[in-house]
């Protein structure tokens, strides 16, 4: 049964799961807010829990998937993040996290949004 | 080296508690099941050495998990950010509670060594070991999800942590179970001791149940708060998984409580030697995969917090719901024309090629398994004996796979073969489930053919449980996490059958009849049923 057991070892270690995200953004201020055209400014995002920003990067995508990094500050409230945008033109981007949980997931998450002028 | 990376650190949990069950289970049960200080005990040494060693070789075994936890984190923060995360990862909980635990994990390894293994029958020293893992088990408080919760933080890591104690016990004594019969099979224990042990684990294996129970329920429920974040997200979806195979897991606990009160009262050894330890060596399967799930519910968003995101009865009802199979593929230019709008981040286009690519792979896999499972049922009628080489439909499928499954890498796409492996968690776990299956047609035909091998059958179910495994875990990583749920949810239905599909076939090669005509039905009806799923399977379009 020797193979046997060597199968079932490698076997155990190949038995693979799911990577999922755990730290999730429960609640963005883009929704009510939009960005503002040609202006810099600033997106709130709430996470469903604490977050490492020391080991996590966020970045802005635009048209082409070309992305940059963008800073991000601990907010007020627990699990609250501040993103600082650019100033951006007329488009749509995405914002892409990498989100270290204090439980030790790493997850990423995307967030798409589009800048228009006011009144589109 | 991302996908790898990402991959072995979402396959480290299940390792990691299946470790601390065989410390944290082992303990208990040598104070609460064994007790070998207790006068007018036949235990002999060969038997307390066997029960220490195991203990010692889990502790050693949770040491070297637990670094490993720590360094695969800093592989993965490295490849996914590509900077180093010093010196910010050493004031992160993650690196002091793991590395705590860790060092705790050696010093009971160092203490068992140098005395309990000297002194197996000492209450002092199983105490102190006992001592010397509280805690550790209350390190593991802060690496599990509570730990990052913004609200009832302490109650939810209590609840957590309280339940692993439960579930340790029960794995953790499943092993000693296991050790103790291969010493009883090899006649190196006292016959009467293998039905004493049983009877009073069976006790302490109730009591375990029903604190997972009291812990899980309160956990489930402030995860999960509702009906639709039970059925209709990826943490509810794999809840319901981990409570069917519980469920599975103890109707054989249910099997062996019956046999030990048999023989109790009419003395006969035979169910007990003949079909209990195949129970027991299937619960101790189910209980794994049990294990691995619970580590993979870990990765996942509680439903609660994303209402928004989670599907509807409904929809998840129609992902099964009965519809013709696809029978024509898009062609390969049109699959390829189709990627960069699909994966783009900003303008990104559904693309309706990959959609249909994926779901003619699924569909032609459950034609595959469907007739498969028809011949599988057609051999065990003598007239019909050549059908016994069915599982050469697994090759044959595994080379389907090969090809179709990740098109846009070699053979048949631009990307090479080890750069798509390595750095896609998809594509790695595509190209493993292929392996998989091909080794698991070969290794059965083999066996089929050499009917006088008395290992070989084995082979095809295990490969079917882990195969199962990976289906639980089938990842189809994006940032459409409703999508990709109701992608899961089909998968892991299958990893359920999967599951049962190996264990029904592992007492088929075991038990005697009835029982293993039983066990082989139900392992062909769970194949054909994996079939079925896959022949109605329809990808969401994103």
């Amino acid at each position: 049964m020797s193979y046997l057991k060597f199968i079932f070892f490698i076997l155990f270690l190949l038995a693979s799961f799911s990577t999922h995200s755990h730290a999730v953004v429960t609640h963005n201020s883009l929704k009510l807010k939009p960005v503002p055209l040609n202006l810099a400014s600033q997106v709130e995002l709430s996470f469903n829990s604490k977050v490492e920003l020391d080991l996590s990067e966020v970045f802005l995508v635009r048209s082409g998937d070309k992305m940059e990094v963008i800073t991000a500050t601990p907010g007020t409230k627990p699990g609250q993040v501040i993103l600082s945008l650019p100033a951006l033109p007329e488009g749509e981007y995405a914002i892409k996290l990498k989100i270290f949980a204090a439980d030790g997931h790493l997850s990423e998450d995307l967030l798409r949004f589009f800048v228009r002028k006011t009144g589109q | 080296m991302e996908g790898i990376a990402n991959y072995l650190d979402s396959l480290i949990g299940g390792i990691d508690l299946t470790f601390y069950s065989i410390v944290v289970g082992g303990l208990i049960w040598g104070l609460l099941v064994l007790r070998p200080w207790q006068d007018g005990t036949h235990y002999n040494n060969t038997l307390l050495n066997n029960t220490v060693n195991l203990i010692h070789f889990g502790s050693k075994a949770l040491t070297i998990t637990q670094i490993t936890q720590i360094g695969l984190k800093i592989w993965l923060m490295v490849a996914t950010l590509g900077k180093s995360p010093f010196p910010a990862f050493f004031n992160t909980v993650q690196f002091q509670a793991g590395l705590l635990r860790a060092s705790l994990a050696f010093v009971l390894a160092v203490f068992i060594r140098q005395f309990l293994k000297s002194n197996t029958r000492s209450k002092l020293y199983w105490q102190i070991s006992t001592l010397i893992i509280l805690p550790l088990v209350i390190s593991g408080g802060w690496l599990v999800h509570g730990a990052s919760r913004l609200e009832d933080r302490e109650f939810l890591m209590t609840l957590t942590v309280t339940h692993q104690i439960a579930a340790a016990i029960w794995v953790g004594g499943i092993f000693q179970l296991l050790s103790i019969w291969r010493l009883k099979k090899h006649n190196s224990i006292a016959i009467e001791l293998w039905p004493l042990l049983l009877k009073r684990f069976s006790l302490l294996g109730i009591a375990a149940v029903l604190i997972l129970l009291a812990t899980g329920t309160p956990l489930a429920w402030y995860n999960i708060a509702s009906f639709k974040g039970l059925v209709g997200a990826g943490y509810g979806n794999l809840l319901m998984v981990k409570v069917i195979m519980m469920c599975l897991a103890l109707g054989f606990a249910y099997l062996n409580r019956q046999a030990v009160n048999s023989y109790f009262e009419n003395r006969s050894l035979y169910v007990l030697t003949t079909r209990v330890p195949y129970y027991i060596e299937v619960e101790t399967l189910i209980l794994l995969t049990i294990l691995f799930t619970a580590a993979s519910l870990a990765s996942q968003p509680p439903a609660v917090d994303i209402p928004h995101l989670t599907a509807s009865f409904e929809e998840v009802l129609n992902m099964f719901a009965p519809r013709m199979p696809r029978w024509e593929s898009p062609t390969h230019e049109a699959l390829i024309a189709g990627e960069a709008g699909r994966v783009a981040i900003v303008g990104q286009i559904p693309s309706e090629a990959a959609t249909a690519w994926s779901d003619y792979n699924h569909n032609i896999a459950g034609i595959f398994l469907t007739t498969m499972s028809f011949f599988a049922m057609l051999s065990y009628f003598p007239r019909f004996s050549w059908a016994k080489y069915w599982p050469i439909g697994f090759m044959a499928l595994g080379i389907f796979l090969f090809f179709r499954s990740d098109a846009e890498s070699w053979p048949l796409g631009p990307l090479g073969f080890w750069e798509s492996t390595f750095n896609n968690g998809e594509i790695l776990q595509h190209r493993i489930a292929t392996f998989l299956v091909f080794g698991l047609g070969l290794l059965e035909v083999r066996a089929r053919i050499n009917g006088h091998n008395q290992a070989l059958p084995y082979a095809f179910p295990i490969l079917a449980a882990f195969g199962g495994m990976m289906l639980l875990a089938h990842s189809h990583v994006g940032f459409e996490p409703k999508s990709a749920f109701l992608i899961q949810v089909g998968h892991t239905m299958m990893g359920v059958f999967s599951l049962i599909l190996a264990c029904g076939r592992w007492l088929e090669l075991k038990l005697d009849s009835p029982g293993k005509n039983v066990a082989g039905f139900i392992s062909v009806f769970a194949l054909f049923q994996i079939g079925v799923i896959l022949m109605f399977y329809r990808e969401p379009l994103y």
